[in-house]
């Protein structure tokens, strides 16, 4: 049991990190465009599916799949942005929030009617290492090492490049951001751009881990905005740091019960958290 | 054309009711008629979410009431042979405890804005999750079927659909007049000054988790109410339908495509995206599973973008119909505060 | 240099600016006053493109600016030191001063211009690495003022310096201002402290309730009786 647990664990961290290229893009798009986007875990579905029609269909090798879902997916973050998001941006609250909770119901759709309901997966058959009685499995490593690197990546684009610099102002304060000269329209877009490869990115990582179905987007974008709220919403950093956490909970939980119940457990301690301490375990309020 | 005096409103709207309640009569199919009341239950549904809506409390887990509701009364029915209409009592108490709760919860700690319509997504889904995993006694994702004992008024079952017409028109009806006695009351000053600024308006003396509470506590009971309305004319319960996001999410459509301030704002929405759905479902449905949803999806967001102010709101604002002394919220943003 | 002509602005329902207009030649200091609530900070976010005039027009530089975006006119040389010095607080000294070279004008410039503010504002240089929110009042004006430099400007707005700070700060901050007239910029400040900003002045503006009242040189503002009464303590 102790060494389910453990594998448990390890495997959560795994997860974890890969989970936190979601959190990272969620509050990325959340601190700049200050939108939640409602529909973040359908893109991963749509990547998903991309990468397994280039993959499978067309006989694309796997990596460069990848790269073309990752760009394809910041073009779909794009036209995202200029098509539901900005007509918005000054709508209530919950009008931009049902807007993007539309986009649930059409790319779910979408994906139903192209696709169908069965599950696709990518024959992708990575070896399992072994250390002593702990089982890590090479997709596992790979997604986390790669998440890893990505993130680092991120965190220089945002703090050494001009581009990245004028992100974190336009995050801070956008009108004062404008009169440093920064076009925050585009930067909106860069953001939107920026978020929607990452779900590329994702989808890549998850390629040969999961299989994809139509309804594969709504336990992300549950787990991501579950991450992105106990990190507190906006907060880097937190998101950061509670990706790991909620990615060994739900691992060890499944272990310990079902998979069923674990999603619940997740879910109640989400709701408890929020009513205790609303601006997440980490985060400050408004903090970026 | 101006509508503006008194009597001819009243005269219109009398005349509007007779001939609902002549429609089955003259109704040129059952199936019609069964859209109609459809159109009814859900129209109550989102006018009783509205009422929580419209103050600020934007609640996207209503399908947890609905699915509560619904549940408890039709397993008191299946188990235990209560009539639902005993039945309904409990289930939408039920419902009602759990928004005390968690109302009471959030309102004390000030969660509010975002993060309380995040909470109630969580919740409406962890009320779809639990009534899943409770498989055994509910049926799980296949769904519960209410014990058919053919024509049984005093057990809510009619053989004859076209008393559930009548009766979701009655409730419809209720819920809009309770609509209007709450914005003449004392609560609907509370909340609307809450809405506004909640720190001023305690620093008035209003009791602001008081009045939140009763909101949101009669909204749950209700919506719970309407979730036993639905499931007994369908005779059938299932999760996904009856509660998780996906319905949640559905009712908001409703509520704010009308014009979720105003009266009968949630009811033209809700006639307006059954009427859609049931377009686009016979134009389209046939062809491809799903591409009804995905026409469906555009354009519910389409709506959003071209009619911020819902149907009616927009309808109002070109002074089609000009109402004396404006409904509550004329062209108040919601105050949704992060 | 800077011809704003009949500008009307609204926040809605409200009028906030009625048929204002006014002058900055170039290398003038001109200094708009009045009381709070006069209209004089929605006057310069109009200038600054952060809120459209209702009609009216805006040269800056001979192009016309009533109808560009706000990274446009930075782009043009009109700098906005914003009430509050409006930092970026979860930034550095140094990443806000940066981001104060965004425009492609100053990029080029940015290690040229972070040596010459360092010069001028040497405090900066020692708190390069702090977060702009854990800065001293008067630090966090410096800053403001020194942010807006960095983008090459040719004319600097700045929107009540004195605001908040304690007099012998206000005195500090004013040394500078005549530092940055001194070498060439146009400036246009607004304030309520008349009497500071008519020591700067070459030409000064009373707005009372989003109207122009009065307007003239530096002798005419302090000959005037009403003026000196009501702004003045004199």
């Amino acid at each position: 049991m102790l060494e389910q647990l453990i594998n448990a664990a390890i495997n959560g961290i795994l997860l974890g990190g890969v989970l936190a290229l979601l959190a990272f893009g969620l509050n990325l798009i959340f601190g700049v465009v200050k939108i939640i986007h409602m529909a973040y875990g359908q893109f991963v579905m749509l990547g998903f599916y991309l990468i397994y029609v280039l993959t499978v269909q067309l006989h694309v090798p796997i990596i460069l799949s990848s790269l073309i879902t990752i760009c394809a997916m910041a073009v779909l973050g794009i036209l995202t942005q200029l098509l539901v998001i900005e007509p918005l941006l000054n709508a209530p609250r919950l009008n931009q929030l049902l807007a993007l909770a539309g986009l649930i119901i059409v790319f779910e759709n979408l994906a139903m009617v192209i696709w169908g309901a069965d599950y696709r997966g990518i024959p992708l058959s990575l070896p399992i290492l072994k250390f002593g009685n702990v089982y890590i499995r090479c997709s596992y490593l790979i997604a986390f090492l790669g998440a890893l690197v990505t993130l680092s990546l991120l965190y220089l684009f945002l703090h050494k490049t001009y581009v990245g610099l004028a992100i974190r102002a336009t995050a801070q304060d956008v009108e004062i951001a404008k009169i440093m000269g920064v076009n925050s329209r585009r930067i909106y877009f860069v953001t939107l751009a920026a978020g929607g490869a990452l779900t590329g990115i994702v989808a890549a990582f998850f390629a040969p881990i999961y299989t994809v179905h139509p309804h594969f987007g709504s336990s992300f974008t549950i787990i991501a905005f579950i991450i992105v709220v106990l990190g507190g919403m906006g907060n880097l950093l937190g998101g950061f740091i509670s990706a790991f956490i909620v990615g060994i909970v739900t691992s060890v939980a499944a272990v310990l019960t079902t998979v069923e119940v674990a999603d619940i457990i997740t879910l109640l301690i989400f709701v408890l958290v929020m009513l205790v301490r609303p601006q997440g375990l980490l985060g400050v309020r408004g903090a970026s | 054309m101006k509508l503006s005096s008194s009597i001819g409103k009243k005269a219109l709207a009398l005349l509007i009711l007779i001939c609902l309640i002549m429609f089955p009569a003259i109704s040129p199919s059952p199936y019609v008629t069964h859209i109609i009341t459809l159109i009814f239950i859900w129209s109550y549904i989102s006018t009783v979410w509205a009422y929580m809506g419209r103050f600020g409390l934007v609640s996207l887990g209503h399908g947890a009431f609905l699915g509560i509701g619904a549940y408890v009364t039709a397993l008191l029915f299946n188990f235990f042979n209560l009539s639902p209409w005993i039945g309904m009592l409990i289930g939408a108490s039920a419902a009602a405890l759990l928004a005390a709760v968690l109302g009471y919860a959030c309102f004390r700690f000030g969660v509010i804005g975002d993060y309380f319509a995040l909470v109630t997504l969580a919740v409406g889904e962890l009320t779809a999750l639990s009534i899943i995993a409770l498989r055994d006694i509910t049926g799980g994702s296949l769904g519960l079927t209410i014990r058919n004992l053919g024509n049984a008024p005093l057990y809510l079952q009619f053989s004859n659909k076209v008393y559930f017409y009548y009766l979701s028109l009655l409730f419809l009806l209720f819920a809009l007049y309770l609509w209007v006695r709450i914005d003449k009351s004392k609560m609907q000053k509370a909340l609307k000054a809450i809405g506004e600024d909640e720190v001023a308006a305690s620093c008035v003396g209003i009791n602001i988790i008081k009045y939140k509470m009763a909101i949101t506590v009669t909204s749950a009971f209700l919506t719970g109410i309407g979730g036993v309305l639905y499931a007994q004319y369908i005779t059938y319960l299932n999760p996904h339908t009856l509660s998780g996001v996906g319905v949640s999410l559905a009712i908001c459509f409703k509520a704010i495509l009308g014009g979720m301030f105003n009266l009968w704002g949630p009811t033209i929405g809700t006639a307006m995206i059954v009427s859609l759905e049931e377009y686009i479902r016979v134009s389209y449905g046939t062809k491809f599973i799903g591409i009804s949803e995905v026409a469906y999806g555009i354009a519910l967001i389409s709506l959003i973008i071209f009619l911020p102010k819902g149907l009616y709101g927009t309808l109002k604002e070109t002074k089609i119909f000009r109402t004396k002394g404006g409904a509550y919220g004329d062209d108040k943003r919601e105050a949704v505060i992060l | 240099m800077l011809r704003v002509e009949k500008i009307n602005a609204s926040y809605g329902e409200f009028q906030a600016l009625h048929e204002v207009s006014l002058e900055v030649k170039s290398r003038e200091t001109a200094i708009v006053v009045g009381p709070n609530g006069a209209g004089k900070t929605t006057l310069l976010r109009v200038i600054s493109g952060l809120l459209k005039p209702t009609s009216g027009v805006i040269y800056f530089d001979g192009h016309r600016i009533d109808d560009k975006e706000p990274h446009e006119i930075v782009e043009l040389g009109i700098a906005l030191v914003p009430e509050g010095g409006r930092l970026f607080p979860h930034l550095t000294v140094y990443d806000n001063l940066k981001i104060g070279s965004f425009t492609k004008r100053a990029r080029g410039r940015f290690k040229k211009a972070l040596e010459e503010i360092f010069e001028l504002f040497p405090i900066l240089k020692e708190r390069r690495n702090q977060l702009a929110g854990s800065l001293s009042g008067g630090e966090r004006q410096m800053l403001a003022i020194a942010r807006s430099l960095m983008s090459q400007p040719k004319l600097v707005m700045l929107d009540e310096l004195s605001l908040g700070l304690a007099p012998k700060i206000v005195s500090r901050v004013f040394e500078f201002i005549k530092e940055i007239k001194s070498q060439g910029y146009s400036i246009l400040m607004v304030e309520q402290n008349a009497k500071k900003a008519l020591e700067l002045a070459d030409h000064a503006y009373l707005l009372e309730s989003g109207r122009l009242e009065f307007q003239g040189g530096k002798e005419d503002f302090l000959k005037n009786p009403y003026i000196k009464k009501a702004y003045l303590g004199i």
